[in-house]
């Protein structure tokens, strides 16, 4: 039986960046830097700190919604980086967000808000 | 600093895991980003990253400290961004006020500075002098040896080669015990012929100090045997300088005093010793030719270092019992004589310690005035706030708000002054390392202090940050309705008895400052007043030493001192020539045992000694001395002769007591045939110093007891300084070899006698001034703004009728009693306190009334100056536009 800890509706709403880093790992393991790449270049390339971003994965990690991955098998060992992906609770939580902004989406109003602009 | 490097120091903000972790990545990152940006975006990513350590790194540690936050609150911004804008409105609203307010602002700025700078200076010096440890191996290992007599109060004499033989043999507490010998020498060869410090070492020195050669050796047994002893190490420095760094130097000959010495080691840059910045090493000769070691002349320093399990004060028991065997092998010689073991750290120190911890006193106590100062006037700010504060408080600032803002504007304040204190501290300690006359430790060389820096800025910041929380705290207590309540005049209680006794404080402050400084000037002049027992004004003074392989054991020597001597004596500028073996004030001295004929011993006597000089005829003429009986040397007193002596009178009172010595007889312990005739007494003169008592002293005529090295001393009426090329070219003439050393006027070798003397007295009486000044801005700055709070309530009084005058007379006498009972208080202290620096005065006891009373007049004086200004303001107020104001 889950605990309250792990329910996903628990973790709502989801800061932008979280909800970002969840979606880039959505395809499956990533390692760090190219999550942060990723990232740039959706934002712009400016928001995002270092220290926010990894100060958030270590939120993530130890709230279990993500967790490490062992890197491939034929890379340079001298150059191991750090793989992650989603947990089963992640991939749960990006999927409650998800449909939490689809529930916007879907709205009339919103519609009519986007149109407006 | 490159850029990798200060941003790991902005990283130390995350906590370890994470920056252990990420840390590398994090780096990378910021890095790729930096090297894509240039000009503005540079100093924009840095402003980003800074925000960023600030906001997640301590963020990310308090998300390690709570495993059970609200899981949504973990990104972005959970350290309110709010603070950081507030902090920065505060910080803008600060600067705003210091600018509106620059008297304050200034006054305060100042003080903390002038302190700041004063504190870190002088406790600089005190830690590089006394606290940070010596720069040798173990050093608290390392002792000192001196021959001790405890009859005749001398704990510290200098060692004779026979008894530093046998302690060597017999000790078993030291690990390593050496002789050491200072000595100057001619370098001639390659390059300039030149004068350097050079030392005679036994073999074990280098193992005492723990320094191995970096080229080649250094000593070891038998390289003190006559014969094989011409052998040298060579410092660092003069390895560099003189010959270029070259390794293959081992080997090589040198010429010292013109005989060959072979080159054995050099020794590493870091090598150090105490006392000695000996640019040559050779080997101590213990023993010349067939007779054994002399017990008689005293000439070493002995350094040991302890054996690990050895204590010194077990060193101390094992040294007095070899002492007292070797008195019972030697009775004759070693009568009363004993070893005595004191630390090494001890020595060094000692000389200097009592007059920096009076100086540590003294800006401690600067410290403390400027604090006063600091928070009486910040105190008296906030008074005048209330209003503004009130007015804040009613339309909706909150508490925590209004308090952060004034310790905001505190920070401020002494953020300021600690950035110009900062200044002080750099200029000052320059000026300390520059002026220090006796610099007790030469080869630490006083630098700037970070620890005493920081404990410094410490405490200026946490007293201007209380003086500031204190009315903030009780602003918050109060009814933000009561200021604003007919004008705001109730004075709160515990602000003014707070102020009231700050005032007292900084006056008995300064009081101690300004009594301590006139105890010391009081003190130098009674040095000065001293009778030197020769005139200073009008001679040079210099020093010539011939090579003992050149001039032989006397005869050569005297031959040439004479022969310089009747030539200066034929220039036309120079009044008098005299030489003297040991001149005074000048820290030459020796001492020898000698015999009275005809004076019986007691046996609670202690041994009869005088300090011998060899002088030339004219000596005495030539430095201004007085014969107070008898005659003077004659030409005709030479080796030939019969032997005569002059005794100064010190020696006359003390061994021909009620009797005139003129015609008596006395000679040295270990010349038994030689007895000399005393033909007259010399007034006293100052040896070591004007402050120094005068030792028994007997002068021999140069002829009868030659000396290899004499100091002459010219009389000129003109200006001393320019006998120099005169000097020059008879030397020159004589013997182009030689170099002339210590070339002073008597003025000059006056003046460093009391070097040390002055220099306390200078920084005390600095600091006096600095403390008057701060007290005096002190108390005015309280007053003026006791004035301006009571502005209206002098109206009212005023408007009914009181006297300008009576209204004045009414602010002198409270200000008055406040400085009178500081004065009390300090004074009276004072007479306690000052105990403590007696041994820096010289000729005025702590207690000294004059003094006191003039420090009471010009403190009461000052003080009342400061109080005046606004008294007269408080006197002039008009009564209708105050009384409007108040409304």
């Amino acid at each position: 039986m889950p605990q309250d800890r792990d329910r996903p509706e628990r973790f709502l709403p989801l800061k932008p960046l979280v909800l970002d880093i969840l979606l880039a790992l959505a395809d499956g393991k990533r390692h760090g830097w190219s999550v942060v790449r990723d990232l740039q270049q959706r934002e712009g390339g400016e928001k995002l700190l270092p220290g926010n971003f990894y100060r958030t994965l270590r939120c993530l990690r130890d709230d279990g919604l993500i967790e490490e991955a062992p890197g491939d098998a034929n890379e340079d060992p001298g150059e191991r980086r750090q793989y992650f992906r989603l947990t089963r609770l992640g991939t749960l939580v990006a999927r409650a967000e998800a449909r939490r902004i689809r529930a916007v989406m879907v709205d009339p109003r919103t519609q009519k808000l986007l149109k407006a602009r | 600093m490159n850029v990798q490097r200060l941003y790991r120091m902005l990283l130390r903000t995350f906590p370890k895991d994470l920056r252990d972790e990420f840390g590398g990545q994090m780096e990378a990152l910021f890095l790729a980003e930096l090297a894509n940006a240039r000009g503005f975006r540079r100093w924009r990513l840095w402003q980003r990253a800074l925000a960023d350590a600030w906001r997640h790194g301590w963020g990310a540690r308090r998300d390690s400290w709570s495993r059970f936050r609200k899981t949504s609150s973990y990104i972005e911004y959970d350290l309110p961004r709010w603070r950081m804008d507030t902090l920065r409105y505060d910080l803008r609203h600060a600067v705003r006020a210091m600018v509106r307010q620059p008297g304050t602002a200034f006054i305060v700025v100042l003080t903390l500075a002038l302190a700041i700078g004063a504190n870190t200076a002088v406790f600089s010096a005190v830690h590089t002098v006394l606290l940070r440890p010596l720069p040798y191996t173990q050093p608290e290992r390392l002792v000192m040896v001196w021959e001790k007599r405890e009859a005749e109060g001398v704990m510290k004499n200098s060692v004779s080669p026979a008894d530093y033989l046998d302690w060597a043999r017999l000790n078993q507490s030291f690990a390593a015990i050496a002789a050491f010998n200072g000595a100057a020498l001619d370098l001639t060869g390659e390059g300039d012929p030149e004068k350097i410090e050079a030392a005679g070492v036994s073999a074990p020195y280098f193992d005492v100090f723990g320094v191995g050669a970096l080229y080649g050796r250094i000593f070891q047994e038998g390289d003190d045997v006559i014969g094989r002893n011409h052998l040298v190490v060579l410092s660092h420095a003069l390895w560099r300088q003189r010959f270029g760094s070259d390794p293959k130097v081992v080997g090589r000959p040198i010429m010292l005093n013109r005989v060959s010495f072979q080159i054995v080691g050099v020794l590493p840059s870091n090598a150090k010793f105490p006392n000695t910045e000996a640019q040559i090493f050779m080997p101590l000769v213990m023993q010349g030719g067939v007779d054994p070691p002399t017990r008689t002349s005293h000439q070493f320093l002995v350094y040991a270092r302890l054996k690990p399990d050895v204590t010194v004060v077990q060193a101390r028991s094992e040294m007095d019992r070899i002492g007292r065997d070797l008195e019972k092998q030697y009775p004759t010689l070693s009568r009363g004589h004993g070893a005595h073991v004191t630390p090494l750290a001890a020595e060094i120190i000692e000389p200097v310690e009592s007059t920096l911890l009076v100086l540590m006193a003294a800006v401690g106590f600067i410290l403390l005035i400027a604090c006063i100062n600091v928070t009486n006037l910040l105190l008296a700010r906030a008074a005048g706030r209330r209003r503004e504060m009130a007015v804040r408080s009613a339309i909706g600032a909150g508490r925590s708000r209004l308090v952060r803002q004034v310790l905001v504007e505190c920070g401020v304040l002494a953020v300021a002054g600690s950035a110009f204190g900062l200044a002080v501290a750099t200029w000052g300690v320059q000026l300390l390392a520059a002026q220090m006359p006796v610099v007790a430790r030469p080869e630490a060389g006083i630098v700037l202090s970070i620890p005493v820096l920081l404990f410094t800025l410490a405490t200026t910041i946490v007293v201007a940050l209380l003086a500031g929380a204190l009315p903030a705290w009780h602003m918050v207590r109060e009814d933000p309705a009561e200021p604003l309540k007919e004008g705001g005049r109730s004075p709160v209680s515990l602000r003014r008895r707070l102020r009231f006794g700050l005032i007292v404080a900084e006056v008995a402050l300064t009081s101690l400052l300004l009594v301590g400084a006139g105890l010391t000037i009081r003190s130098f002049r009674a040095v000065l007043s001293q009778e030197a027992g020769l005139e200073t004004s009008g001679r040079l003074t210099f020093r010539l030493a011939l090579p003992f392989r050149r001039y032989g054991d006397g005869v050569d020597a005297t031959r040439f001192f004479g022969e310089l001597e009747s030539r200066l004596a034929g220039e036309a500028l120079i009044r008098q020539v005299g030489a003297n073996s040991l001149p005074p004030l000048t820290g030459f001295d020796g001492r020898r045992g000698v015999v009275i004929e005809g004076r019986v011993v007691g046996p609670d006597d202690g041994p009869t000694r005088a300090h011998p000089r060899s002088v030339t005829s004219n000596y005495i003429q030539a430095i201004g001395a007085r014969l107070r009986e008898g005659r003077g040397f004659l030409p005709s007193d030479d080796a030939a002769s019969a032997k005569v002596a002059i005794i100064n009178e010190t020696m006359a009172r003390r061994y021909w007591p009620g009797a005139s010595p003129i015609g008596r007889r006395v000679r040295y312990t270990d010349q038994p045939e030689q007895w000399r005739e005393v033909v007259g007494i010399i007034n006293d003169v100052k040896h070591w110093g004007l402050d120094a008592p005068v030792n028994p002293e007997i002068y021999l005529p140069m002829s009868q007891a030659p000396s290899e090295a004499m100091t002459f001393v010219l009389a000129t009426n003109g200006d001393p300084l320019s006998l120099i090329p005169i000097v020059q070219r008879h030397v020159r003439e004589l013997d182009s070899n030689l170099p002339l050393f210590q070339v002073r006027t008597m003025e000059q070798v006056a003046a460093r006698s009391v070097e040390r003397r002055r220099w306390t007295m200078t920084l005390l009486g600095c600091f006096a001034v600095l403390a008057l000044v701060l007290a005096a801005a002190g108390i005015y700055g309280v007053m003026a703004h006791l004035v301006s709070l009571r502005t209206p309530e002098i109206g009212v009084r005023l408007t009914l009728g009181a006297s300008p005058l009576g209204v004045m007379r009414q602010i002198l006498g409270q200000a008055l009693v406040q400085i009178a009972i500081g004065l009390v208080l300090g004074l009276g202290s004072s007479l306690l306190l000052m105990q403590g620096i007696r041994t820096i005065l010289f000729g005025v006891e702590p207690t000294d009334p004059l003094t006191l009373v003039l420090v009471g007049v010009s403190l009461l004086s000052v003080a009342l100056l400061a109080v005046a200004v606004p008294a007269y303001r408080a006197m002039t107020i008009d009564p209708v536009s105050s009384l409007r104001q108040s409304a």
